[in-house]
């Protein structure tokens, strides 16, 4: 099972003491990762580098993804598209701390990223009745205040990420548009526009990349970005699952997407589906997963395919040390994978985990 | 039962009614012997009688040949929702079947190598480089019932061509049955912590899966494809349609799908009962002679029939999935299933 805080933790916190502020005292957990219990329950982990469970805390409903405060052991859990929740949970004392509701008119998408310093967060969410993207933006030292928002630069923008060192956004605008009143229903495939933008933190557009018009279908929807400031975005083909153009895209701000795949049998195990993308932890690889196909592909940072691996329904996927990469899967697993081949199971949970894994 | 389940899979699994799991020994030793290993035998026999008939007679329209790439083609359909395992190993599924293919990559390579009059056809290990697409049977489909193949490079090239096309389709076969008789079917049957599959309920998880992507590969691409949209329907994209053979091969996947779904489904009676009852009414849809390939969606009345069929279809794997999953204690992925 997945050990919970510890108890005199607990003791702390209800002698009213006030938390300590490191990720260091919350266990030093490596990542996070929400889950869905055996019992049904939904929770956001936290797990090792060694995939053993650091804290798991109740969510409401389905969780999707998770950002992690850069300094302090904070977590936001994001509710799964389209919810309109959002927990900010303190992973020391393992509970929620602040709520943030979407506005009204608007979901978020299961994402979300701090500023470099931590003191803002950014949220992609869908205003639905305009059918347009919008990041909006929360005051961490304001009781979490909303305190604006701004253009995504497109429809449905779906993941985003910082790039290093600097305060601008990198948000996959996936281009598919939907509606609460019609659920998950996509309204406007034939006329998508996906797109990769570049954006300030005050919502100045600096750069926007779109796939060729001929693959207007191709979803930009997660993204990866490493310490060199290299994009790598997992898409999502929605039109023929036979004909899917390329499913990686690689981004150097003031550059063309380059698209990466491999042969046409092994292209066609992906199932015209990447579920998640992550950068290797040096940052010289780059893996996507495909939860449909149960496959994980390697490619080096230049687009050149490498490996793949085969493992039943694999989505989650996160750095680990040097040129590896950690996955889980809706079965449970946690393993540690690298382009040379190696398979190594980490650790079997009596949970599924949910799409993404998140390192802090 | 001497098997003891592990608690963390029991765990996961939720919900597992007393008794159902005494059974799943027999349940996969069933079918490893009784459709795996037969349905991988037939496929390499039939290669091999395909490669006979081309060596006595490779004119395209003769009946002999079409008679063994038919029975080669049904051997493949029996086979073509297991979808792991040694066919999954080099491609080598994509070699026996390249379809769909949106891309017309086929017509492209076959078109490739008769204009070049690529030599690589006399010599097997150069063929086995050729594009997957100008390897399999669909590659053969084209060359034995298209008429603007008829008449392209000469009758002696072409027959080159089918016939190096079939010596592959004998290799490619008979590598995964050894594969399967070498190795698989004693991981199958006799799983372990460092095999293919870990546990008896992986291997039932396998099968569900195999026996879920026959059900949807048939509603979605032999039916769904020449269904297309109401607005624009796609007669031309069925399955085999030059050979006449589009609904054939649905009514040959649905008789195979069917003794699946009653060796899977050996514990529960009443559930094996609902599949048999649904497989003999889309059986009944499928049969409609007169629209072999399904040319009938773009008018009506034609079009509902074969939408009939799609539900029905449709609704054997609700039954599988909604149904015999929870009584077995396995699902579809969870995020394979419910991505975003």
């Amino acid at each position: 099972m997945q050990s919970t805080r510890r108890g005199f933790l607990a003791g702390m916190m209800a002698a009213g003491a006030v938390p300590a502020t490191s990720w260091a005292e919350a266990g030093n957990p490596a990542y996070l990762a929400a889950a869905r219990d055996s019992d049904g329950a939904y929770h956001l982990a936290g797990l090792a580098g060694d995939g053993a469970g650091r804290f798991s805390i109740p969510l409401p409903g389905r969780g999707h993804a998770a950002t992690a405060h850069p300094k302090h052991p904070e977590a936001i859990a994001f509710a799964r598209r389209p919810g309109t929740f959002a927990l900010v949970i303190d992973c020391l004392a393992g509970r929620e701390i602040a709520r943030l509701d979407a506005p009204e008119g608007r979901h978020f998408y299961g994402h979300g990223v701090f500023s470099q310093d931590g003191n803002l967060l950014f949220t992609p969410e869908n205003d639905y009745d305009n059918g347009v993207g919008v990041i909006g933006v929360w005051d961490r030292r304001a009781h979490w205040d909303r305190v604006g928002a701004f253009s995504s630069g497109g429809t449905g923008p779906h993941e985003i990420s910082r790039l290093p060192g600097q305060d601008v956004l990198v948000v996959a605008n996936g281009g598919i548009e939907t509606h609460p009143e019609t659920g998950r229903a996509k309204l406007n495939i034939p006329d998508m526009r996906p797109n990769l933008s570049y954006i300030t933190a005050n919502g100045h557009l600096l750069e926007q990349v779109e796939p060729p018009v001929a693959d207007h279908m191709n979803s930009l929807r997660h993204l990866a970005v490493n310490a060199d400031g290299l994009v790598a975005c997992a898409l999502q083909w929605q039109g023929d699952r036979f004909d899917a153009p390329a499913l990686l895209a690689i981004h150097r701000q003031g550059r063309a997407l380059q698209f990466a795949m491999a042969s046409d049998t092994q292209h066609l195990q992906m199932q015209a589906y990447g579920g998640s993308v992550s950068f290797s932890g040096d940052g010289s690889h780059i893996a996507v997963t495909s939860p449909r196909g149960g496959v994980v592909q390697i490619f080096d940072r230049e687009g050149a395919f490498l490996t793949q691996h085969s493992l039943e329904d694999v989505c989650g996927a996160a750095p680990a040390t040097g040129t590896g990469f950690i996955v889980t899967t809706g079965t449970g697993e946690v393993a540690e994978i690298d382009a040379s081949g190696k398979y190594q199971k980490l650790s079997q949970h009596t949970r599924q985990w949910d799409n993404h894994l998140i390192a802090i | 039962m001497r098997r003891i389940l592990k608690p963390a899979v029991f765990a996961l699994m939720g919900l597992l009614p007393a008794g159902a799991q005494a059974d799943m020994k027999t349940i996969i030793e069933n079918t490893v012997q009784d459709q795996i290993l037969p349905g991988y035998q037939a496929l390499h026999n039939h290669a091999q009688s395909l490669a006979l008939a081309t060596a006595s007679h490779c004119a395209a329209s003769d009946p002999d040949l079409r008679d063994a790439w038919g029975g080669m083609m049904d051997a493949w359909t029996r086979v073509s929702h297991l979808r792991f395992g040694p066919s999954e190993v080099d491609g080598r599924a994509f070699a026996i079947a390249f379809w769909p293919d949106p891309r017309s990559k086929t017509a492209k390579a076959l078109n490739q190598i008769l204009t070049d009059l690529d030599p690589s056809v006399g010599t097997p290990e150069e063929f086995a480089e050729v594009s997957v697409a100008a390897r399999g049977l669909y590659a053969l489909e084209f060359l034995l019932y298209d008429p603007a193949y008829a008449d392209q490079a000469t009758p002696e090239y072409r027959c080159a061509l089918i016939r190096a096309i079939a010596n592959g389709l004998v290799e490619t076969s008979a590598v995964i049955l050894g594969d399967w008789e070498a190795e698989y079917a004693d991981q199958m049957l006799n799983p372990t912590e460092t095999g293919a599959w870990r546990s008896e309920e992986e291997v039932f998880r396998e099968l569900f899966k195999a026996l879920s992507t026959g059900l949807q590969f048939t509603a979605e691409t032999r039916i769904g494809r020449p269904l297309g949209t109401f607005d624009r329907p796609r007669p031309r994209r069925a399955e085999l349609r030059r050979s006449d053979r589009s609904r054939h091969q649905v009514i040959v996947a649905l008789e195979e799908l069917s003794e699946l779904a009653a060796l899977l489904s050996a514990d529960h009676p009443e559930i094996a009962a609902r599949f048999a009852a649904e497989f003999e009414a889309a059986l009944g849809h499928a049969a409609n002679p007169d629209d072999p390939v399904f040319a009938s969606v773009d008018e009506i009345s034609g079009r509902l029939k074969v939408e009939i069929l799609q539900q029905s279809v449709e609704r054997l794997r609700e039954i599988l999935v909604m149904e015999l999953g929870p009584a077995m204690g396995v699902g579809i992925g969870f995020n394979a299933l419910d991505g975003d």
